[in-house]
């Protein structure tokens, strides 16, 4: 893995795992609780104090979680995002009225948990990772624009070609083209809605 | 070989938290076969995790930190059970369907029990309850060379085969195929002669059948709960 300098974020979120250290806990909440809060107010929608909620109860995940955290499967940083938006995910739900019924499932549940798992992950994960720092600055600003809304808001493409009123297909082909730029693998089907098998 | 996948504005929707939960659930079964696309999802998620790395801070309230270290040590009430009880199939559940379908998909079955109801001859349906009004989530089994009727889809419906294979006149579909089929789309599904299909699939909007036994809608004898 090609380190980033400062702090191992991956070894430090290890050292949570295996010996529920709170140094190493401190150091990773003082890092990532205010690109946390800067993600979710950057969503919009949240107010301050609820993002700090959020933030907290992120971490709080992350503490209990971090036992069956693999740094040969993720980086600290995509962990960290994908609690993050499960966590944001279950308070959308909480606080939409109208599902309150089944309160007992976690945006947790919902997703893959072996969703890394495969032998190459680690090395995809750092190939992936240096291109997206290569070239997510160079993005066209409606490309970066689509991606922002639908990471930071969890907005799906429908809701961004709703709030930016353009067709539904120029999302999916400026979604299409940023993936391409940053290197980063499609589906198999493209943009296909469903191949027929021959 | 899977040759269905979805498409890449769905994968996209489901790394960025973009979908309702019965959406979500099928592309997570998906991906329980697939390997293509889980390797295309772990991309988005890292693209997630750099954008966050690259987010402007924002200051956190100063005593945040300690609050949060201050309920560490709370013990976890909640989770631990549901964890327990999704751990091994419900007795209640039909334990040859649970061996059949993904490990995934047990906890959802457990939490209720599945009724099985007969549409016609060859076709029967389970509604899956997670509390939305916006889509319906379900089982559909066709018995081994069994027809469903023909229907045509007013909304979307996307269906992943979890055991077994059915055909239409497009083409053959297997374990792990995952189907989007848009309004005006019109299809005949019928189960290979070998062995019953099992399909989960999650739908948007009431199904019409087309031709003239239009009297019932056999997908829709459910309520969303």
């Amino acid at each position: 893995m090609n380190k980033p300098s400062g702090p191992d974020w991956n070894a430090l979120l290890v050292k949570v795992g295996s010996h529920q250290d709170k140094a190493a806990f401190g150091a990773l909440f003082s890092h990532f609780g205010p690109l946390l809060k800067g993600f979710l107010l950057k969503g919009g929608g949240v107010e301050p104090e609820q993002a700090e909620e959020l933030v907290q109860e992120t971490m709080i995940k992350v503490w209990r979680k971090a036992p069956s955290y693999a740094p040969t499967q993720a980086a600290a940083s995509t962990w960290m995002y994908t609690i993050a938006r499960n966590t944001r995910i279950d308070w959308l739900r909480k606080h939409a009225k109208k599902n309150h019924q089944t309160d007992e499932l976690v945006a947790e549940d919902l997703f893959d948990e072996n969703e890394e798992s495969s032998p190459f992950t680690a090395l995809i994960q750092t190939r992936n990772a240096s291109n997206i720092r290569e070239h997510l600055n160079s993005l066209p600003q409606e490309q970066l624009q689509v991606l922002t809304l639908m990471y930071f808001q969890g907005k799906s493409g429908q809701e961004v070609a709703d709030e930016l009123a353009i067709p539904l297909g120029t999302v999916k082909s400026r979604v299409r083209l940023a993936l391409q730029k940053l290197k980063l693998k499609i589906s198999p089907n493209g943009e296909e809605q469903v191949v027929y098998a021959s | 070989m899977i040759n269905n996948h979805p498409n890449t504005q769905l994968l996209t929707d489901y790394a960025t938290g973009g979908l309702s939960m019965a959406p979500l659930i099928s592309i997570t079964t998906h991906l329980q076969f697939c390997d293509q696309c889980r390797e295309a999802v772990s991309g988005l998620n890292i693209l997630g995790g750099e954008l966050l790395t690259e987010c402007d801070e924002a200051e956190l309230s100063d005593d945040l930190l300690a609050q949060t270290l201050a309920m560490l040590d709370a013990p976890m009430a909640t989770n631990t059970d549901a964890e327990a009880a999704a751990g091994t199939p419900k007795s209640s559940l039909c334990p040859d369907l649970a061996s059949q379908l993904p490990k995934y998909l047990h906890r959802f079955l457990n939490s209720q029990e599945l009724e099985w109801r007969s549409l016609s001859s060859t076709l029967s349906v389970a509604a899956i309850s997670v509390g939305e009004t916006d889509y319906e989530l379900a089982l559909h089994r066709i018995d081994a060379g069994g027809k469903a009727p023909v229907h045509d889809h007013k909304g979307t419906e996307l269906t992943v085969v979890l055991k077994g294979s059915f055909s239409d006149e497009d083409g053959i579909y297997r374990e792990g195929d995952f189907l989007m089929r848009e309004p005006g789309d019109v299809h005949r599904p019928s189960a290979t002669q070998d062995q019953a299909c099992i399909c989960l699939s999650v739908l948007s909007a009431p199904i019409k059948l087309t031709g003239i036994k239009q009297v019932l809608n056999p997908f829709m004898q459910f309520n969303p709960s």
